[in-house]
């Protein structure tokens, strides 16, 4: 009971429950999510794309996913960059 | 009485008014998915209030009857698709209770604030078991066999590839269970339909531009127009696999809803 507590704070913490993560895919790929704690955001791995939460709310329509540029954003600390192109 | 009514309703209208349009000149279609999202958007902040004065209150009782033929029951994982405001939501969660999940989606941004903000007014306990997303009926966010069962009100009409969401709502449901789609009734009644044009031209649209926002309702009536009656739900839940649906009509044939199993 404490342990399960423990992993429902933590994903409130990060913004979703852990109830919901289970449901979550990509809207593209129908692929599980990877949540991403630093920058409080769900990463599609296989198409290198984030989808950010805000306010709790994550916002998966396809439009609002970021194009990851690189492996290094996929990793890194810093916030993804926004895709210019 | 709609003057008595306006003044009892927030005074939006004063922080967005603007010169009354000659409304032939500015009737834009509504097409894409986007400008429904604008449009969805823009009519957030009085959306409730006009859905009561509109209906004079009985959407709620409409809402009550589509969570009933959805089947959902205590401790349920349960998805309401467009889910707007959260009317359904929040009836769909006192369904649920503790145990259950409620997974509320949108494409308007403006409403799911709104949303939420009612949500953190509200003092039950079950309604914490809701989580809003932001998402697009047509490519929803879930994994396949997810949920108990699914709602979806005044949304379906509004989505642009409607084949494509019932595929998408028939995936995520778990099978054998069941989505409850209320909405508008495109009436094959001429009486019927006489009265609803004449109900939204009259009325609706009238009030509707005392908020700045008679584009937006005018839509409606072509919305309806373009959707499917009863007949072309039941044949379309069929065609994406559905194993049955059935249509009532309710609200004195101005509404109906279908009800199909996974």
């Amino acid at each position: 009971m404490v342990r399960r507590s423990g992993v429902l704070l933590k994903s409130a913490a990060a913004g979703i429950s852990s109830r919901l993560a289970e449901i979550l895919v990509c809207p593209l790929t129908k692929q599980p999510l990877r949540m991403c704690e630093k920058t409080n955001s769900l990463i599609s791995d296989s198409i290198g794309v984030s989808y950010p939460i805000v306010d709790g709310i994550p916002r998966l329509v396809p439009s609002d996913g970021i194009i990851l540029q690189s492996d290094q954003d996929l990793n890194s600390s810093d916030p993804p960059q926004t895709n210019s192109s | 009485m709609a003057t008595t009514l306006q003044f009892a309703l927030p005074s939006i209208a004063g922080r967005r008014r603007r010169p009354r349009p000659d409304s032939r000149s500015i009737i834009r279609p509504v097409r894409c998915a986007a400008d429904r999202q604008a449009l969805f958007n823009r009519i957030a902040p009085v959306y409730d209030n006009l859905n009561d004065l509109f209906s004079l209150g009985r959407h709620r009782v409409w809402k009550r009857m589509t969570v009933s033929w959805s089947g959902v029951k205590e401790g349920d994982t349960v998805l309401d698709v467009c889910c707007g405001s959260g009317d359904l939501a929040f009836l769909l969660s006192e369904k649920v209770g503790i145990t259950g999940k409620v997974i509320a989606l949108d494409f308007s941004r403006e409403q799911l604030q709104i949303a939420a903000s009612r949500q953190s007014e509200r003092s039950k306990a079950c309604y914490k078991n809701i989580e809003w997303i932001e998402g697009d009926a047509v490519n929803l966010p879930f994994s396949k066999s997810s949920f108990d069962a699914a709602t979806i009100g005044y949304g379906l009409r509004n989505i642009v590839d409607r084949r494509k969401a019932m595929e998408e709502m028939y995936k995520v449901l778990k099978p054998g269970s069941k989505v409850s789609i209320l909405d508008f009734n495109k009436s094959t009644s001429s009486l019927n339909s006489s009265i609803q044009d004449w109900m939204i031209d009259c009325i609706v649209v009238p009030i509707a531009s005392g908020y700045g926002l008679a584009n937006e309702y005018h839509y409606l009536k072509n919305s309806i127009k373009e959707y499917l009656t009863g007949n072309e739900l039941e044949k379309l839940a069929g065609e994406v696999s559905f194993s049955e649906a059935k249509f009532y009509e309710i609200g004195a044939g101005f509404m109906g809803n279908l009800v199909a199993t996974r």
